[in-house]
C-alpha cells in the first residue's frame, strides 16, 4: 500500500522553534521517524512521500488540514499516517485535524500521540494510537504504529487491543439511590478501609511548569489575553457568556485604554457591573500602554485574543492554550498577560 | 441542640378555591388569601396557579421553592424573616408533605431554568414530582428588582405557613421524631461519628443565602441547630445555575442530613452541621475550608460529607475542604456535579480534590430532550433554547431546576464508559 506520512517541522530536520512558521511541503520518500517506520512495516508497505508543516503555522492555520491533504492525495496515498507527537500540544492538533480530514474525505488514516495531547479530541472519528509521552519511546510507539498501519490496510477497524486511544466517555444516568444516600453509603465503606472508593474519578491535574522569565522585558513584545469574554460594546461577534466553543480576536493599535461603553465583558460567570465601569480592570490596557511608554516593556501586541472561561470544557479551554501560543509565537510575541476571572 | 417533632400531612392533590383548606390529603388554595399575602408595595400584582405531578405544564424560570410547614397558631418558622430569632426552639412542625409553593419569572442574575410535571425533566427535578402552587409576579414600576426579590420571598415564606397552617388540627399521616446530633465525647456505642458541612452561596444580590435572615458573607463556618435548619432558618435568595441551586424546600429537606438520620445508630452516629460560607478570594477560602475542618473535629466528627451550591468558585471551595479534612484525619467525601461536555470525553472536574473521594450528581453539559407541553407558567419563551414556552425542546441538564442538586437530592450520576472514534 502506498502511505504518506505526515511530521513536523523538527522531525523533518527543518529546524526548531525558529522553523515552526514554515507551510506545508511535501518531500520524497522517508524522512525522519519514517525511515524507522519504513523498516518496521517491511515489503508489503512503502512510504512514497512526506509531507511537512511547521507547528506554529498548522496549529493557527485553519486551511493547513486541508492543504496537507491535498498534498498527500496528489502524492498518491492509500493510507496517510500523520506523527507520533507523543505529548507536543500543536503538532498533535496538527495531526489530529489532518486524520479527521483524511477520514472524512474517505482515505484511511492513523494519528499517533500520548493519550494526553490537547489535540486528541480534534481526530473526531479517526482512529488514534497511543504514543509514549516523549520521543524516547520512539521504538516502541513505532512497532505498535506499524502494526496498526498492517491491520488498518487489510480494511480492519482498529481497537483498543492495537493501542487505539478509547475515549472515556463519563455517561449520565438515573439510578436508584439519590446522591445523598450514595455519599453515606461511600463514607461508610471509605471509613471500613476501602479509603480508594470513589464515584468520580480525583486528581490527573495538569501542572504546568512555567517558561523562564523573559531576557529583557524592555526589548520583548508582550500581548494581552483575557477568558473574561472583553468584546466591543455590543457583542458584534456573539462571544458566548458561557461553554466556549470558540475564541476571537481584537486590534488594539492606536488604542490606549478600553473605555467604559465601548467595550465590555459579557462573561456569565460574575456580576459584570464592575468591569463594565472600567473593562481595563479586567484587560488591563491601560497600565500596559504606560509601561510600554516607559520603556518597561519593549512593545504591546497589536491585539488581544479573547474568550469566556465561564464553564468551559476544560478538554476545549486546552485546545485554546495549543492555539493561542501558536499565534503569539506566530506574531513574534515573547510573553503574555492571562487575565481570568 | 433542639428535638424536633416532624407532623406530617401528605398532600395528593391541589386546587384553587375561595377559601384555603386542607381535608382528606387535598389542599385548596385561597385565591383572595394568596393576594393578601403577597400585598407588597414593590409588586405590582402576582397571579396563581397550580401545577401537579403528571401535568403537561413547564414552569420557566423557577425561582425559590419553599415548603408549607407551621409550628401552629404561635409561628416559629422562617426565624429572621417572618419569626423572630429569640423562641423556643424544637417542638413540633407540622408539614404539607408532596406540596410546594414557588415563584416564576424573570429577575436579574437568575439563570433561566425550567420545571416539567411530565417527562425526563420531571423525572430529573425534585420539584417534578410535588404538587405545585406557582406564583407569577409583576414588579411595582417604583420598586427596584432588589426590592421586588425580597417582597416576593416575604410572600412565598407568608404563603407557605398560612398553607401548612390549615393543617394543624387535621390528624397526622405520621409523626417524625428527630433527635439531635451526638455531641462530641458521647458515646455511639463504637459507631463512626458521620456529619455534614453545607457551604452557602455568598456572592451579593441575588446570589445570596441567608441565615436567620442575614448573609454569611465575610463570615467564619458555624456548627448549627439541624432543628433550626427544618424550620426555615436557612433560606434562599441565590438564583444561579438551575441545577446546581439549593432552594429553601431542599434545606427543609436537606438531603444528607435525612440520610445520616436514616441511618444514625445503625452503621454511624450522625454528628452535626456546620454552614459554611463560599467566599470568592482564595485567601478566604482557605481560611473558611481550614476553619471548617478544625470545627468538625472540635465537634467530635470521624468523617464528613461536603455539598456546594453553584460551580466553578464552588468546586474549588469544595476541593480545598475535602483536602483540608483529609490532612486532618478525617475521612471526607463531596457531593459534584461533572462538566464533561456534551458527549462526555472531557474531564469531569475543573477542580479537584487531592484526596478523599467525589460522588457524582450528573453531567452539567449531557443534553435532554424535552417533548411539548399544553401550557406555561413563568414566562412565554424559554430564552436559552430561543423557543416558545411550551415547545418540545433539547436543554442541557444545567437548565432543570434542581437536576444535577449539590445537596445530593437527585437520582443522577454518571459511569464511565469506553468509546472508540468521535461523536457526530
Amino acid at each position: 500500500m502506498r502511505i504518506v506520512h505526515y511530521v513536523n517541522q523538527f522531525y523533518a530536520g527543518l529546524g526548531g522553534e525558529e522553523a515552526a512558521g514554515i507551510g506545508p511541503r511535501v518531500l520524497d520518500g522517508t524522512v525522519g521517524p519514517g525511515r524507522l517506520l519504513a523498516q518496521l512495516l517491511g515489503e508489503a508497505h512503502q512510504i512514497v512521500a512526506t509531507i511537512v508543516c511547521g507547528d506554529d503555522y498548522a496549529a493557527s492555520t485553519a486551511a493547513a488540514a486541508p492543504e496537507l491533504l491535498g498534498m498527500a492525495q496528489a502524492a498518491g496515498a492509500e493510507l496517510l499516517v500523520a506523527g507520533p507527537a507523543f505529548g507536543s500540544g500543536r503538532y498533535g492538533l496538527a495531526c489530529a485535524r489532518l486524520v479527521a480530514a483524511a477520514h472524512a474525505a474517505g482515505l484511511p488514516a492513523l494519528a499517533a500521540m500520548h493519550p494526553d495531547n490537547p489535540g486528541i479530541t480534534d481526530a473526531g472519528a479517526a482512529p488514534v494510537v497511543a504514543a509514549g509521552a516523549t520521543s524516547r519511546q520512539m521504538r516502541p510507539t513505532l512497532q505498535n504504529v506499524a502494526a496498526a498501519i498492517a491491520k488498518l490496510a487489510t480494511g480492519a477497524t482498529l481497537t483498543v487491543a492495537d493501542g487505539r486511544v478509547a475515549r472515556i466517555a463519563r455517561v449520565g444516568r438515573l439510578v436508584e439511590q439519590r446522591a445523598a444516600a450514595r455519599a453515606v453509603e461511600l463514607v461508610l465503606r471509605r471509613l471500613a478501609g476501602e479509603r480508594e472508593l470513589t464515584e468520580v474519578p480525583i486528581g490527573g491535574f495538569d501542572a504546568v511548569a512555567p517558561a523562564a522569565p523573559v531576557d529583557k522585558a524592555t526589548s520583548a513584545t508582550i500581548a494581552l489575553v483575557t477568558e473574561a469574554a472583553v468584546v466591543p460594546a455590543g457583542n458584534p461577534d456573539r462571544l458566548e457568556s458561557a461553554r466556549a466553543t470558540r475564541w476571537l480576536r481584537y486590534p488594539i493599535e492606536g488604542v490606549d485604554s478600553l473605555d467604559s461603553g465601548v467595550w465590555e465583558s459579557v462573561d456569565g460567570g460574575f456580576a459584570t457591573t464592575a468591569a463594565n465601569a472600567d473593562p481595563n480592570r479586567v484587560l488591563p490596557l491601560d497600565a500596559a500602554r504606560t509601561l510600554e511608554r516607559r520603556g518597561t516593556i519593549g512593545r504591546l501586541h497589536n491585539e488581544f485574543l479573547v474568550t469566556v472561561g465561564n464553564g468551559t470544557q476544560v478538554a476545549t479551554a486546552r485546545r485554546f492554550g495549543v492555539e493561542w501560543a501558536a499565534e503569539l509565537r506566530k506574531a513574534g510575541v515573547q510573553a503574555a498577560i492571562l487575565t481570568a476571572t | 441542640m433542639s428535638a424536633l417533632r416532624r407532623i406530617i400531612h401528605d398532600v395528593r392533590s391541589v386546587e384553587l378555591g375561595a377559601v384555603t383548606r386542607y381535608e382528606q390529603h387535598q389542599l385548596v388554595v385561597g385565591r383572595d388569601q394568596v393576594q393578601a399575602l403577597f400585598a407588597e408595595p414593590a409588586l405590582a400584582s402576582v397571579r396563581v396557579h397550580t401545577a401537579v405531578p403528571g401535568d403537561r405544564v413547564r414552569i420557566i424560570a423557577p425561582l425559590d421553592v419553599v415548603e408549607p410547614r407551621s409550628k401552629g397558631p404561635g409561628g416559629g418558622v422562617f426565624p429572621g424573616w417572618i419569626a423572630p430569632v429569640n423562641r423556643k426552639r424544637g417542638g413540633d412542625t407540622h408539614v404539607l408533605r408532596g406540596a410546594a409553593v414557588l415563584a416564576a419569572g424573570q429577575l436579574p442574575r437568575n439563570q433561566e431554568g425550567l420545571i416539567d410535571m411530565s417527562g425526563p425533566a420531571a423525572e430529573r427535578s425534585p420539584f417534578g414530582r410535588t404538587h405545585n402552587v406557582v406564583i407569577e409576579f409583576d414588579r411595582a414600576d417604583d420598586a427596584s428588582w432588589q426590592e421586588a426579590e425580597v417582597a416576593l420571598r416575604r410572600g412565598l415564606l407568608r404563603l407557605a405557613v398560612h398553607l401548612a397552617d390549615a393543617a394543624v388540627d387535621a390528624a397526622p399521616d405520621a409523626i417524625e421524631e428527630l433527635a439531635p446530633p451526638h455531641r462530641a465525647g458521647t458515646p455511639t456505642g463504637g459507631l463512626p461519628r458521620v456529619g455534614v458541612i453545607t457551604n452557602l452561596q455568598t456572592q451579593g444580590a441575588f446570589k445570596d443565602v441567608f441565615v436567620y435572615g442575614r448573609s454569611m458573607a465575610g463570615g467564619l463556618p458555624t456548627l448549627f441547630d439541624p432543628a433550626e435548619i427544618e424550620d426555615g432558618a436557612v433560606v434562599s435568595g441565590q438564583y444561579g445555575h438551575p441545577a446546581l441551586r439549593n432552594p429553601t424546600y431542599l434545606h427543609q429537606n436537606h438531603p444528607v442530613i435525612a440520610e445520616l438520620r436514616a441511618r444514625d445508630g445503625q452503621d454511624l452516629g450522625f454528628a452535626g452541621v456546620v454552614l459554611c460560607p463560599e467566599p470568592v478570594q482564595q485567601a478566604d477560602k482557605e481560611l473558611v475550608s481550614t476553619h471548617a475542618a478544625w470545627l468538625c473535629r472540635a465537634a467530635g466528627f470521624d468523617a464528613a460529607i461536603v455539598t456546594k451550591e453553584g460551580a466553578g468558585n464552588a468546586d474549588n471551595d469544595l476541593m480545598l475542604k475535602v483536602d483540608a479534612l483529609e490532612a486532618d484525619g478525617l475521612t471526607a467525601v463531596a457531593l459534584y456535579a461533572e462538566l464533561s461536555g456534551a458527549d462526555g470525553t472531557g474531564p469531569p472536574l475543573v477542580a479537584g480534590p487531592r484526596r478523599g473521594a467525589v460522588v457524582s450528581t450528573g453531567n452539567y453539559d449531557q443534553r435532554v430532550k424535552l417533548p411539548a407541553v399544553e401550557r406555561a407558567f413563568g414566562g412565554t419563551r424559554l430564552r436559552i433554547a430561543d423557543a416558545e414556552a411550551i415547545a418540545a425542546v433539547e436543554v442541557p441538564t444545567a437548565a432543570i431546576l434542581c437536576a444535577l442538586s449539590p445537596l445530593g437530592a437527585g437520582r443522577l450520576t454518571c459511569r464511565s464508559e469506553q468509546q472508540l472514534g468521535g461523536v457526530a
